[in-house]
């Protein structure tokens, strides 16, 4: 079984003047961690928008853990997904809690079961004794970690994270990067985007490669690297398949 | 439900964090409707309510200026000045008081003025009596040239209140060779077959002006003042202003990602925008009310008429609702259609303004010329303020305002389709 899907998919903006993605394929096995790596412009965030459903594509197909991403399937699949922007996508007068406890009450969860769900995760990041300071007063690690908790508060089945470690310290990021293998090994199927390929090689099972809004490559990332013997690590490997042109 | 009432809480906390948003929200139009219900105090009065000092030089000593004097003096209009530094004032004297702007008006009563009258009055007696067959005995002067009561008004008074003044004159005028005239035919007939005994009495006034209401009811008497036209229409563009904090609300949701998660959470948006809008017509209708407590009892305090409500304070409530909902909705679209705060700040201002300004917050638009009453009633906040003054002051009940409610709804429901619509293609 698989937690994602994709079969020729086809994306061009009103306006735009190429198409952001071009029949891209890929699938990723259930339970896995799995990086969907690319430079920029490659066509990531236009995949996860279309994953997730809040963008429709000109063409080709979702699936997601076998339901088909299309109006009927729509609102059943963001149950199963919890996505963590690249942006701290919280209000930054309110506290945490208030934060937690507002996206909480989006997902249809309130009272007391909301409340310790938010006890507990609160305690698992860390952030137990500043859950009532305002989000704004947070360093850029708390923030961070207060994002993901906002994404996973409906415990869903696939978590997608577009940079979660991007700017916080050593400590922060080394805290998150547990967590997560944490949260894969209770069956939470994980898609980990990231620029910085050593993290990504570090905690991925497995990677597809995107570039031009097709994808490039795709396998375990051990066996990515041993493929090929003049790369030494998955930025190697990155480089050898998207080239050392800018991307602007 | 519990999307709605969640992003209502939410709301009410950002509010409530944001001191500097508060202050804008409810102390700033305070501050506003009291400044411009002072200023504008003036321009809204009658020339009825004021009291202007009028010098007054009697040279005739006469009926005529006595007349003149008491019937100003009664009026209540005006305070007549006829001595200065304890002198009585000279016509040159009262000439440069008028010109160097000290004084409004100056009245010159000419000496011989009650005379002339008089004789007018006596001739016209004689000549009637001689045509009766009686002898028209009564003196009459031969001074041919007319004479005149002479007005000098400072060079900067309006035409309307130049019209005002002659017609209070003439008036005046007109009553005392009347009275005179009558006087002298009454002295005449009692020298006929009068009895002595007989207390004749002529009364002129057979047809009176009585003032009558038209309303729906007849018990409100509310004089368009100042304040009966500044509070409701400064509230309405207060309320307007909400547009301000509501586009900075969307556009913030909208650049830090807040609005992307709430669009990944399973749900339909719409309850949220709803319990965001709900708020936003709350804090509108609680502007409205605080302003109109601000015209009931701090303007009077100032010495400015108290506010009159009108007698359906339900209608007022739906109307402020209306009002509510077309500001909101105004303030949803600035959101969506800009991409910057500043940008939304600065469309929204001078949008409003605008709108305020064509709609007839600053001055009524009964006052306007045609053409821009007629581009000032496409103007919600036009909409707004006769649905407030039909209330307010021609006392309008339910009935009455679903025209304007209507056409503030709809102008709500469009504005929400274009937000819709711009939302949607910017997805795609």
């Amino acid at each position: 079984m698989t937690s994602i899907l994709v079969q020729d998919l086809h994306k061009t903006y009103k306006g735009a003047l190429e198409p952001s993605l071009k029949g891209l394929n890929f699938s990723f096995p259930k339970g896995a961690i799995v990086g969907l790596l690319g430079p920029n412009g490659a066509g990531k965030t236009t995949t996860i928008s279309i994953l997730c459903g809040l963008v429709k594509a000109d063409a080709g197909q979702v699936q997601i853990f076998d339901l088909p991403q299309n109006a009927m399937n729509r609102e059943t699949i963001k149950r199963l997904i919890g996505v963590v922007p690249q942006q701290i996508a919280l209000f930054p007068h309110l506290t945490a809690i208030e934060n937690l406890e507002y996206f909480g009450n989006l997902y249809g969860l309130k009272g007391k079961p909301l409340r310790s769900r938010i006890d507990e995760y609160l305690q698992i990041f860390g952030l137990e004794k500043n859950g009532h300071k305002e989000v704004s007063h947070f360093s850029g690690g708390m923030k961070r970690r207060t994002n993901i908790i906002a994404a996973i508060l409906h415990q869903p089945q696939l978590l997608v994270l577009d940079e979660p470690t991007a700017g916080v310290d050593v400590q922060s990021r080394s805290m998150i990067l547990q967590f997560l293998r944490d949260y894969n090994r209770q069956g939470v199927s994980i898609v980990y985007t990231s620029h910085l390929l050593d993290e990504a090689q570090t905690i991925c099972q497995e990677v597809t490669i995107i570039d031009e809004g097709k994808a490039v490559v795709q396998g375990d990332t051990t066996e990515l690297i041993a493929r090929h013997p003049e790369c030494r690590n998955l930025e190697d490997v990155f480089l050898h398949y998207t080239g050392h042109a800018l991307r602007d | 439900m519990l999307r709605l009432l969640a992003t209502i809480r939410k709301e009410w906390l950002l509010l409530l964090r944001d001191r500097t948003g508060l202050t804008l929200l409810f102390a700033m139009p305070v501050v506003l409707i009291t400044v411009m219900a002072m200023i504008e105090d003036a321009p809204f009065r009658d020339y009825q309510e004021l009291r202007f000092d009028i010098l007054t030089v009697d040279n005739d000593h006469g009926r005529l200026g006595k007349y003149i004097r008491e019937g100003l003096e009664h009026s209540e209009q005006f305070r007549v000045i006829d001595t200065v530094n304890g002198h009585p004032v000279t016509e040159q004297q009262a000439r440069n008081m008028i010109n160097e702007g000290e004084y409004k008006i100056c009245i010159i009563i000419p000496k011989g003025a009650t005379g002339a009258i008089v004789s007018n009055a006596n001739k016209i007696v004689n000549d009637i009596s001689k045509r009766m067959g009686m002898p028209g005995v009564l003196p009459v002067s031969s001074r041919k040239d007319s004479l005149n009561v002479t007005v000098y008004f400072d060079p900067a008074s309006k035409k309307a209140f130049k019209s005002a003044i002659h017609q209070a004159l003439d008036n005046f005028l007109t009553q005392v060779e009347t009275d005179l005239l009558l006087e002298r035919i009454k002295q005449q007939l009692r020298k006929k077959d009068v009895p002595e005994n007989d207390s004749m009495v002529i009364q002129l006034k057979a047809v009176g002006l009585k003032e009558q209401l038209t309303g729906p009811s007849q018990e409100i008497d509310v004089i368009s003042n100042s304040v009966q036209h500044n509070v409701p229409a400064w509230s309405i563009f207060a309320m307007f202003f909400i547009v301000i904090p509501i586009a900075g609300n969307m556009i913030r949701e909208r650049e830090d990602g807040s609005l992307l998660r709430m669009k990944l959470i399973p749900g339909s948006y719409l309850a949220i925008l709803t319990g965001k809008m709900l708020f936003f017509v709350a804090v509108c209708v609680v502007q409205f009310y605080l302003m109109m407590q601000v015209g009931i009892y701090l303007l009077p305090l100032l010495g400015l008429p108290k506010l009159v409500l009108g007698q359906s304070l339900l209608a007022a409530f739906i109307v402020a609702v209306g009002i509510g909902l077309a500001s909101t909705a105004y303030g949803i679209l600035v959101g969506t259609v800009f991409k910057t705060p500043n940008q939304a700040l600065n469309f929204g201002a001078i949008s409003i303004v605008i709108l305020s300004a064509i709609g007839g917050i600053w001055i009524p638009l009964e006052i306007m010329p045609a053409h821009m009453q007629f581009i000032g009633h496409l103007s919600p906040l036009s909409w707004g303020l006769d649905a407030i003054n039909d209330i307010y002051l021609r006392n309008a009940g339910l009935g009455h305002i679903w025209g304007h409610m209507g056409k503030l709804v709809l102008f709500a429901i469009t504005l929400l389709c274009i937000a819709a619509v711009i939302e949607k293609r910017r997805l795609s």
